[in-house]
């Protein structure tokens, strides 16, 4: 039983972080309908931004704000030029020019930072808390990494319900016909969606960084994990990304403690096929009748 | 178009006929240039092969698909598996032949596919590019599960069966189950020197690959260095931030580089530890390109056919409109796995040939970057389109070699040499989303459509 609650323990700031990038796909599916597999590129590419500006500053806190900054640069920037001129050209062409994005941006973090893994120091212990006469897994950066992620939640909440910022993001994403008929200016609210998720995006990479490393491909799997999670909780839902994400990495933290972390991805396509198969439209998402 | 193409007989003798006359005139230049330029041969058939089956699921069925490199590692892994561990063929109980070897590959491939194309019919767009993805992701993770039976992340070392005698891959033991143990490389000590001219004379210091351009870190002393240092995952799609792997640093390629790259005489030497037995006038690459071309000409037949069938114009009307499709009395589903089976068909035998490339199955070598180089090529080549596959093909082996000419002649340092390729294909891919949607077979024929037009 212990170690049940290690191992649950040890998942919960994984899948805080997962969620965190499920939100960053669903922020971006609900404006422009796009599911953005570019976007573990984009935070690879702001961590390695945060990277250097530490390196530079040695201050976690400016690394994290160069990457959130970067982050809704990128996301403007990949709106821009890439999705916004290819979606209505057809449905496929959406989904490969996400996955050119991706590849362009590995390799030009290869270029720039060249291949080799590097190291992402946490800016408070990453070692288990002793307390009451054991070592808990759950360190004072798990701490850290879970209250960013339930501040940027709250944050995200009251954007989208108490702003006119997020009323026009919503109306955008609900019916852009009606809303631009109601005076909302819907591709500057799409663009909000992408800045936002560029930021949400970057935010996770920082956070994961010193538990992932960084390199080009290290955050392929978190794509794997994050569009699970998005998937499961419905694409649609902001609820479901972070109820799912965080449920994802208990599971796998559950599975990787009881066999091996090997398996994780199995078990997380898995999972994946399942809802897919069960629940198409995820657990918190809206149905959609589709045809035959 | 079908005017220049008259010829007699029926549209099956035409398509017989043009895979014919291709073969034949691959088959002459494989035997007229040099190994390395044999293996880009082999590793333009193997890619061709696997990216018709793209044409006819990205292209014709509609469903972008990430999942076709693990199907080719369902293949590589079912060729080297039955090909390492059957002596007789099981129920049949005739003699094991490595043709047995690529019809399991084929089955496996078709099995697996069923069972992803099953869930695959019932997604759409993102959601199944999403759980191809996984699959994609996932496949590599299995290997490393059961190491006992897949190797592990060192994969399994194959040997390539030659017509006659054997070919023994590797210095090192080769594992388990060696088929290569009465491989007799015995007529060594002569043929080097027949070989030197061939990798030495005809190529120009700059324009060869090194060894670092061929895998990373690899050491130069390739033939005998163990797999796993040889292709890591890392190698292919981790450190060096390469999601293609299609230049994979494979023993007999780096042993010719390392013939060309020291002196002339001495790298004879050197090639004939690996590039033994030249048997009916081949040496090993000409084999290899010999088995990929035959692979890739055959399954161009076939795939030529079914682009043209019946269920050629199903698969098109499901993408177009599906509901259109049904009420023309189309089962769309049927016809989404349908595409998706025959694809893991293509993709498993090419996965079979690209084991034999590599004499070496690995989950390295089939990892996410040769999914994603699959979509890469079909895109660029004209994602509809036969010919844009083949184009593909040559784009996907081609365009590294350039890059690595002018990194040699430019002097770039080596993370940008790594990359570029990767960061061409991917901006190319984004360019030809954006503004040629039918890639470069699309745009040609869309520009020669009105002078053909005014023909008729």
């Amino acid at each position: 039983m212990t170690t049940f609650i290690d191992y649950l323990l040890g998942g919960v700031s994984s899948g805080a972080i997962i969620a965190l990038m499920a939100l960053a796909i669903v922020l971006i599916w609900r404006s422009t309908r796009v599911v953005n597999f570019a976007q573990v590129g984009q935070a690879m590419f702001t961590t390695y931004v945060a990277l250097t500006v530490r390196d530079a500053t040695g201050n976690w806190i400016i690394a994290l704000l160069a990457a959130i900054a970067a982050g809704a640069v990128l996301g403007l920037v990949v709106h821009w030029l890439v999705i916004r001129p290819v979606k209505r050209v057809d449905t496929s062409g959406a989904i490969i020019a996400t996955f050119g994005v991706l590849i362009s941006l590995q390799a030009l973090a290869g270029m720039l930072w060249g291949g080799d893994t590097r190291g992402y120091a946490p800016p408070v212990s990453n070692d288990g808390i002793q307390l009451a006469g054991r070592i808990w897994p759950f360190s004072w950066y798990d701490v850290l990494v879970i209250g960013v992620t339930i501040a940027l939640v709250i944050g995200l909440t009251l954007l989208f319900t108490r702003t006119n910022i997020g009323l026009a993001m919503r109306a955008s994403a609900f019916n852009p016909e009606v809303a631009r008929l109601s005076g909302v200016r819907v591709s500057r609210s799409l663009a909000y969606g992408w800045i936002l998720a560029g930021m949400v995006g970057a935010i996770a990479g920082v956070l994961v960084a010193p538990t992932s490393q960084v390199s080009p491909n290290s955050f392929d799997i978190l794509l794997v994990f994050a569009f699970t999670a998005a998937v499961i909780g419905g694409l649609d839902s902001l609820v479901g990304a972070v109820t799912f994400g965080i449920g994802t990495g208990l599971v796998i933290s559950l599975v990787s403690g009881y066999s091996d972390s090997s398996n994780a991805p199995v078990v997380a396509l898995v999972l994946l096929a399942l809802n897919l198969l069960l629940k198409p439209d995820g657990v918190f998402g809206h149905h959609h009748s589709r045809a035959v | 178009m079908h005017k220049l193409m008259m010829l007699p007989g029926s549209r099956l003798v035409q398509h017989a006929a043009i895979a014919l006359a291709i073969w034949v005139a691959l088959t002459r230049l494989n035997q007229s240039v040099d190994p390395l330029l044999s293996y880009y041969l082999a590793l333009v058939g193997m890619y061709a092969t696997a990216m018709f089956g793209m044409t006819i699921l990205v292209g014709l069925s509609g469903q972008v698909s990430l999942g076709n490199g693990a199907l080719m590692a369902v293949g590589g892994y079912a060729f080297a598996l039955t090909s390492l561990n059957w002596k007789t063929v099981p129920i049949l109980g005739l003699p094991w032949n490595a043709v047995w070897s690529v019809v399991f590959a084929g089955i496996f491939g078709i099995l697996v596919g069923l069972v992803i194309g099953g869930l695959a019919a019932r997604l759409k767009g993102p959601y199944l590019a999403g759980l191809t993805l996984g699959v994609a992701v996932g496949v590599p993770a299995i290997a490393n599960r059961f190491p006992g039976l897949f190797g592990g992340e060192n994969g399994l070392m194959l040997t390539v069966p030659y017509p006659q005698g054997g070919y023994d891959a590797s210095a090192v033991d080769t594992g388990p189950a060696d088929t290569g143990a009465d491989a007799i490389p015995t007529e060594a000590p002569d043929l080097p020197t027949e070989q030197a001219p061939i990798g030495g004379e005809s190529l120009a210091p700059s324009d060869l690959l090194t060894v670092d351009d061929l895998g990373g870190a690899v050491s130069s002393a390739a033939p005998s260095v163990a797999p796993s240092d040889l292709i890591t995952p890392d190698d292919l799609m981790g450190a060096t931030g390469a999601p293609i792997a299609s230049m994979p640093a494979e023993p007999s390629a780096l042993a010719s580089a390392g013939t060309d790259l020291g002196s002339t005489a001495s790298g004879g030497v050197d090639a004939g530890s690996v590039d033994v037995s030249a048997v009916g006038g081949l040496i090993l690459e000409q084999w290899q390109a010999t088995l990929s071309i035959t692979m890739a000409c055959i399954m161009g037949f076939v795939a030529l056919n079914l682009v043209r069938s019946r269920q050629g114009r199903t698969w098109q009307a499901v993408r177009d409109d599906s509901i259109a499709a049904a009420v023309s009395g189309i089962n769309p589903s049927r016809s989404k796995v349908s595409a998706f089976v025959v694809s893991s068909l293509f993709a498993a035998l090419a996965g079979a040939v690209f084991a034999q490339l590599l004499t070496y199955v690995g989950p390295g070598a089939y990892g996410l970057g040769l999914s994603l180089s699959l979509l890469v090529g079909i895109v660029l080549g004209g994602r509809a389109s036969l010919l844009g596959a083949i184009i593909g093909a040559v784009l996907l082996v081609w365009l590294p070699v350039v890059v690595d000419r002018l990194s040699a002649d430019r002097g770039w340092p080596e993370p940008v040499t790594n990359n570029a390729p990767n960061l061409l294909y991917g901006l190319l891919v984004v360019l030809v989303v954006l503004l040629a949607p039918g890639g470069i077979t699309g745009t040609i024929r869309q520009s020669l459509a009105p002078v053909l037009r005014r023909r008729d």
